[in-house]
């Protein structure tokens, strides 16, 4: 009897550590102060490079709308897309490429004012010390570089593997990747914690939190990708006029937010 | 019954039956589920033999501290597993505090390698095996070992031939639990192991990348290991309700 309670109990702690596992397709989700009195929410989801950008924005426009208060949902754009198309409760999306605004648009609410608000380019980071010794992108297709790029179908992932064909190393490269991160934020921290020999991530991802820790290496501008940011209102948006406000919020006053943060004007 | 059942039924009722065969065969789930049983079952034969002599200890010696490595025991089974994780990069990753002595010394990484993926799922599934095996020593009736050894037997003799038969429920309820905790293993190994299809890529990481894009594929893949957790279920049905 106490053997089989045992039992029980091992199991109950088994399927709470397992469900401890659920880790979704959106990313963190942060939520920026509003002030009290009739409150309206506003969720944006955001590609997760936008992460510090956005957050500044999303507080100034609280600040400018009391009673507003503007929820981030960050992620691979790839994800947010499908949380989109599968009826998650949004009203703005910023993605980091056209496709998964189409996806949004064509297979899933579809989408109002439209905008491309930014464009990215993306660069080589590797840890301080460098320990493999990288200094171009050639470099990095050296026999066991540990290279980290973001998945397939996450805009990061596909620049990347778009520049690794406009410098004709793809074979190569390719065969270095040890990680297909799920979004771009976790190259950075793979590369920045040491783990990683090498990753592609955007420009602006060097933020002044990573930057102690990572040494950019340029990607010459004849093979680099240049990544176009669009946002829009989706259609089951319960928040139409807020959700376009803040539309025109990101293409107004965001722009030097945007631009202070290294993303190049749309 | 509704808690549990309506993620059951909700997954059975948005599987694409009609494009399950064609997913399942395809590269992504084959090498992932070739992989994951790799992986599990590696992780679930360390378990094993790790956790009994574990077990034996923790049953039949008395040492000072019992109860403190007990508790170190049952802590990676509360720990939620992106912590464990996070555990694993500070003693093995490449900075970490084992690991950056192996790195030095012999410039081996264990991170982004099937190893470091064996080794997530072996340090959640330690636990469950170390638990089963010892409510399986604890059951034990002693006197069948002392009367074996009266009659002659070498403690070898008793444990192959008394001990392990009468645990034999046991033991295999700790493998098959442990097997299944190691198959599930999520949060450590994309944290520790990286997401490589053929290398570290098991199933429930392949489910994750699936979701991102191809929905689809990723419950079509779920219903597998779903179908996979019923067999293991049905097989303990047997050990545990006796």
């Amino acid at each position: 009897m106490k053997g089989f309670l045992v039992l029980v109990a091992s199991l109950s702690l088994l399927f709470a550590a397992c469900s401890s596992d659920d880790d979704g397709g959106g990313g963190s989700t942060a939520a920026t102060g509003g002030t009290g009195g009739d409150q309206t929410d506003l969720t944006v989801s955001g590609a997760a490079s936008l992460t510090d950008a956005f957050g500044d924005i999303g507080t100034a426009f609280e600040g400018e709308n009391p009673g507003v208060t503007v929820t981030f949902n960050f992620g691979p754009s790839d994800g947010l897309a499908t949380q989109i198309n599968d009826g998650a409760p949004v009203d703005v999306f910023a993605s980091a490429s056209p496709t998964w605004m189409d996806s949004v648009q064509d297979d899933g609410p579809g989408v109002s004012d439209r905008a491309d608000f930014a464009k990215n380019r993306l660069t080589i980071i590797v840890p301080t010390d460098n320990p493999a010794g990288i200094e171009d992108i050639n470099d990095l297709t050296e026999d066991g570089i540990q290279l980290v790029i973001a998945a397939e179908g996450v805009p990061a992932g596909d620049y990347a593997r778009e520049i690794f064909e406009n410098a004709g190393i793809s074979e190569a490269a390719m065969a270095n990747v040890v990680s297909n991160a799920e979004d771009v934020r976790a190259v950075v921290t793979s590369v920045a914690s040491g783990e990683a020999d090498a990753g592609i991530v955007y420009v602006t991802d060097v933020t002044a939190e990573v930057a102690d820790r990572v040494t950019q290496i340029e990607i010459p501008d004849e093979i680099n990708a240049i990544a176009t940011y669009p946002i829009a209102v989706v259609n089951d948006t319960q928040e139409t006029d807020l959700a376009k406000h803040f539309v025109d919020y990101v293409l107004g006053p965001g722009q030097q937010t945007l631009a202070d943060y290294g993303f190049l004007p749309a | 019954m509704l808690l549990v059942g309506l993620p059951l039924l909700g997954l059975i009722v948005r599987t694409p039956w009609g494009r399950i065969g064609e997913v399942l065969t395809s590269d992504t789930a084959l090498t992932a589920l070739r992989l994951s049983l790799v992986v599990a079952t590696t992780a679930a034969a360390i378990s094993f033999v790790l956790g009994f002599p574990l077990a034996w200890l923790l049953v039949r010696s008395p040492f000072p501290g019992k109860t403190f490595v007990r508790a170190l025991v049952v802590l990676p089974l509360v720990m939620p597993p992106v912590v464990a994780g996070v555990g694993l990069l500070a003693a093995f990753g490449r900075r970490g505090i084992a690991g950056s002595w192996l790195y030095d010394w012999f410039g081996f990484q264990l991170t982004f390698t099937t190893g470091a993926a064996v080794l997530a799922a072996s340090f959640v599934s330690f636990p469950l095996a170390v638990l089963a095996l010892e409510a399986g020593l604890r059951g034990l009736d002693v006197r069948l070992e002392d009367a074996a050894s009266t009659l002659g037997a070498s403690r070898w003799y008793v444990m192959r031939r008394v001990t392990l038969p009468l645990m034999a429920p046991q033991i295999a309820a700790a493998l098959v639990l442990s097997w299944a905790r190691a198959l599930g293993e999520f949060g450590a190994t994309i944290t520790f192991a990286g997401n490589l299809q053929g290398r570290t890529q098991t199933l429930p990481l392949a489910v994750f990348e699936r979701l991102q894009s191809d929905q689809d594929a990723a419950f079509a893949i779920s219903m597998l290991l779903i179908a996979i957790a019923f067999a293991v279920i049905i097989g303990l049905r047997g050990r545990f309700l006796r």
